[in-house]
């Protein structure tokens, strides 16, 4: 079995800051539109 | 605004509900035995990748509606699922490649599947441009109706590139004529990712309408 696990984390914690990252955003966005 | 608010604790009970599936995903899912651990991240990008294309296909939906009806739901609708829909597709442009690299041995390649999600990322982009580069709200609302439609028009292309082109990119194994190939215990790690990414695009919609929405009570003349 190939070891690929820095990949997998690497994409794991990619998509979760980018989901929080934007809910923030929007968050932030709807304090002062 | 309710609406906001609701939106708001969507998003949240979203976000908790991914720490599920990664707890899932990681440590209750068997490694798939050639592509490893890299294989997990089919888990995050096919979710994305569905909603990167069910998004646009809204988008579309509302914008024909729209340009019947003149509503201006429809029209905040289409902006609030264009932006959304920008952001699962940059993450499925994100967690392709990182599966790429181990797996084909690059990050990319002009492959027939990869080139189309790149062009829908662009009518994304180009979507959200056009909506903050008119100001006039009527032509706006009217020019971005219309990319909207083109952009849902490529949404079937994009899925159906794997048939109609020789490409790199791996044939559906769960979005196809027959049944899912897919092991029991794979196939309820990537429905319960699906349902998750489903609550967070719900989420992020409704509180992406309700900025829409707050933006023109503050601005009552744009």
């Amino acid at each position: 079995m190939p070891d690929n696990t820095p990949y997998m984390i690497a994409a794991y914690i990619i998509v979760a800051v980018i989901l929080v990252g934007y809910a923030v955003l929007l968050y932030r966005r709807t304090l002062k539109p | 605004m309710k609406i906001l608010k609701t939106g708001r604790w969507i998003t949240v009970s979203g976000l908790a509900l991914l720490a599920a599936v990664y707890v899932r995903a990681l440590a209750f899912t068997p490694v798939e035995r050639t592509q490893g651990m890299a294989q997990k991240i089919f888990y995050i990008h096919l979710p994305s990748a569905i909603w990167a294309e069910g998004a646009m296909i809204f988008v579309g939906v509302a914008s024909i509606f729209f340009l019947f009806l003149k509503d201006a739901r429809l029209d905040r609708f289409a902006e609030a699922s264009a932006e959304v829909g920008l952001v699962f597709c940059t993450l499925v442009l994100t967690t392709g490649p990182i599966w790429g690299k181990p797996i084909w041995g690059t990050w990319w390649t002009w492959d027939a599947r990869l080139t189309l999600t790149l062009l829908l990322f662009l009518m994304y982009v180009g979507y959200v441009l056009l909506r903050g580069a008119v100001t006039d709200p009527g032509l706006r609302a009217r020019y971005a109706a219309v990319l909207g439609i083109c952009g849902m028009s490529l949404v079937p292309f994009v899925h159906l590139s794997v048939y109609m082109f020789r490409t790199l990119h791996p044939q559906p194994i769960v979005i196809k004529p027959s049944a899912p190939s897919l092991p029991g215990e794979m196939l309820t790690t990537f429905l319960f990712s699906f349902v998750v990414f489903s609550i967070l695009y719900v989420g992020f919609v409704t509180q992406r309408y309700a900025l829409a929405l707050l933006r023109e009570r503050a601005e009552p003349h744009a």
